[in-house]
């Protein structure tokens, strides 16, 4: 039931003497149904994990295997579509588009991947959930950084993925909608059978997953100490 | 069409800035085309107006009208047939009393030859006399009427106004139609000179005479005084204007585009494929050109609506369509330069970590 495996990662940045190495050597499975966390502190390359595992950028070494396609073989155009079919992308600054209604948002996808998506009714329901049915037809502008955050979760769980990808997605959350999104995520992997990954530095969300990793200066392990700290 | 039109609707006043810069450079696009048009037709009104093919002009006058004459000798071998009439060209100021000076071009005619034949008048009635002369409206405007006596110059005889014509402008002036002997009592000359030249309908129509020499319409136009200087001092005044523009308009579309790719980075993240987001962008270059276009459009029929007669303008749609085409065309390019950008955006340096 594995879905998405990252192989011996490295990921570099800059050439010569200020060539540093932001990842080194992760390896990374994620099962259908499981919700995985991976927790570090500012700097440590987790956002850069999560992009390169989302096909938003390339590794420097070692492959990312989606479902058992490899990225590396895809060309823009059908990592593009992958993206849009299946995988749910919850970035850590910048979700959506000023010009764009809340509920144009969601039409905007609507457009272009026409089937397999949310139904009207699942849709209120979830918005219900996240507090923001009443935020239709607010621009992103006119939101809190908490309420284009939960914008933000709705926007990527509205393809139906097969994978989330979340990055900080509780960030500007306070405790309360901390356990509301943690359930949400919660749900979807047991009815849904989706797999969650979750890069964060907010130990609240331990509880919710299967596995937490830590990731230091680049290096992934598998922490479950962190989820019992938290639990 | 989704993306472009909803963009613009939340950003009305960026929008509203662009598509006004376009509505003023179309406009003073058109309006100076419409402009040197009318200026340079002023030069050859007259001479469309008479369907004329060739000129036959003495050899020596240097292609110009009023340098050539044609002598009864020379007449006397020369067969005119219905498609060739003389004229006898004299520069004039017409005044009367009371009423602003004209500086004109008096064009004596032979009432049985085509040109004076084929006038079209707007109100009174043909030349018939050597003291009738028919004027062009311009003089109408100037508050001169049917029957006002006018003299030329320093000259004592006087000379009845029976009927206007309309575009009778030959270099700049309005022109008086008379008969030859008028135009001979103006300029002084005896019976021994019967006219300046001898227009013909026959593109190949020859005189037979050393001395005299065909020339075709086009030449004969572009030899007129001033109108090759003016001509090409329009046309690249004109081109100047055009390509400035249109650098800037590209340029105004190409920084729209940069300031976009934040949100299309976004997009890109979110699986929307690239082939939408450039449609986004043609479509939006596409929706301001057109609309800065219609507005320029209307903007440039009423103000031909409102000109004075006095100044000439006239509308060339050819002209002016290409001048539309080439401004859609620009501002595409304009918009995808930045295509590469587009494509190969990258949502993590946009995004961020
Ligand atoms: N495009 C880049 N060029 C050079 N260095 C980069 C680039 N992107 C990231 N880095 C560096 O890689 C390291 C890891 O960055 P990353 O964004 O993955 O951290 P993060 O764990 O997400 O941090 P945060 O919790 O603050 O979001 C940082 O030191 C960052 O400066
Ligand atoms: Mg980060």
């Amino acid at each position: 039931m594995t879905t998405l495996k990252l192989n011996n990662i490295d990921k570099f940045f800059g050439v010569d003497s200020s060539r540093v190495q932001v990842l080194k050597n992760i390896n990374f499975t994620a099962k259908k149904g499981e919700i995985n966390l991976v927790i570090g502190p500012s700097g440590s390359g987790k956002s850069t994990f999560l992009t390169i595992a989302g096909g938003l950028q390339t590794p420097s070494d070692g492959s990312v295997v989606l479902e058992g396609q490899s990225l590396k073989t895809l060309s823009n155009k059908q990592r593009d579509a992958l993206r849009l079919n299946k995988i749910g992308f919850i970035l850590q600054s910048y979700n959506l588009i000023p010009y764009l209604t809340v509920k144009e948002q969601f039409k905007l996808v609507k457009k272009i991947k026409k089937n397999h998506n949310l139904d009207d009714h699942s849709l209120n329901d979830l918005m219900k959930r996240l507090e923001i049915s009443n935020l239709e037809n607010k621009y992103p502008g006119e939101l809190s950084g908490g309420q284009s955050q939960r914008v933000a979760i709705a926007r990527a769980l509205y393809t139906k993925p097969d994978i989330i990808l979340a990055d900080e997605p509780t960030a500007a959350l306070d405790s309360e909608r901390v356990i509301e999104v943690g359930k949400i995520f919660q749900k979807l992997a047991r009815e849904q059978n989706t797999a969650v990954i979750i890069v964060t530095h907010d130990l609240r969300l331990a509880k919710f997953a299967d596995k937490v990793y830590e990731i230091m200066d680049g290096s992934m392990n598998l922490n479950n100490e962190l989820k019992k700290k938290a639990g | 069409m989704f993306l472009s039109l909803k963009e613009i609707k939340k950003e009305k006043f960026r929008y509203g800035l662009i598509v006004t810069m376009i509505v003023m450079i179309c406009y003073l696009i058109f309006i100076l085309t419409s402009l040197a048009m009318g200026l340079s037709s002023q030069n050859t009104d007259a001479i469309n107006s008479w369907n004329m093919k060739s000129i036959v002009l003495d050899k020596d006058s240097n292609t110009s009208l009023s340098q050539s004459l044609i002598t009864k000798n020379q007449k006397k071998n020369i067969n005119l047939s219905s498609k060739e009439a003389l004229i006898g060209q004299a520069s004039v100021v017409a005044k009367k009393s009371g009423l602003k000076k004209e500086s004109a071009q008096f064009l004596g005619l032979n009432n049985k030859q085509f040109i004076a034949k084929d006038l079209v008048l707007t109100s009174g009635k043909k030349v018939n006399g050597p003291h009738q002369i028919v004027v062009d409206e311009q003089f109408k405007n100037d508050g001169y009427n049917l029957n006002d006596k006018l003299k030329f110059n320093s000259n004592k005889t006087e000379y009845t106004i029976v009927g206007f014509v309309k575009n009778a402008k030959l270099n700049i002036a309005p022109v008086i139609y008379g008969n030859i002997a008028a135009w001979q009592n103006i300029k002084n000359l005896n019976d021994q000179f019967v006219g300046s030249a001898i227009v013909s309908k026959d593109a190949n129509y020859d005189a037979n005479n050393q001395q005299l020499k065909t020339y075709s319409k086009s030449v004969f136009i572009s030899k007129l005084p001033g109108y090759a200087a003016q001509n090409s001092t329009f046309i690249f005044m004109i081109g100047f204007l055009m390509i400035i523009s249109l650098i800037v308009i590209a340029v105004f579309l190409y920084i729209l585009t940069i300031q976009k790719l934040q949100n299309y980075a976004v997009l890109r993240a979110q699986g929307i494929p690239a082939k939408t987001l450039v449609n986004a962008t043609i479509s939006q270059s596409i929706i301001l050109v057109i609309s800065g276009l219609l507005i320029g459009t209307i903007l440039t029929i009423f103000t031909a609506l409102l000109i004075p007669n006095s100044v000439p303008m006239s509308f060339n749609i050819p002209i002016l369509t290409s001048v539309g085409i080439g401004l859609i065309f620009t501002s595409l390019i304009g918009s995808l330069i930045p295509i590469k950008l587009i494509l190969n955006v990258d949502p993590v340096s946009v995004i961020g970590g």
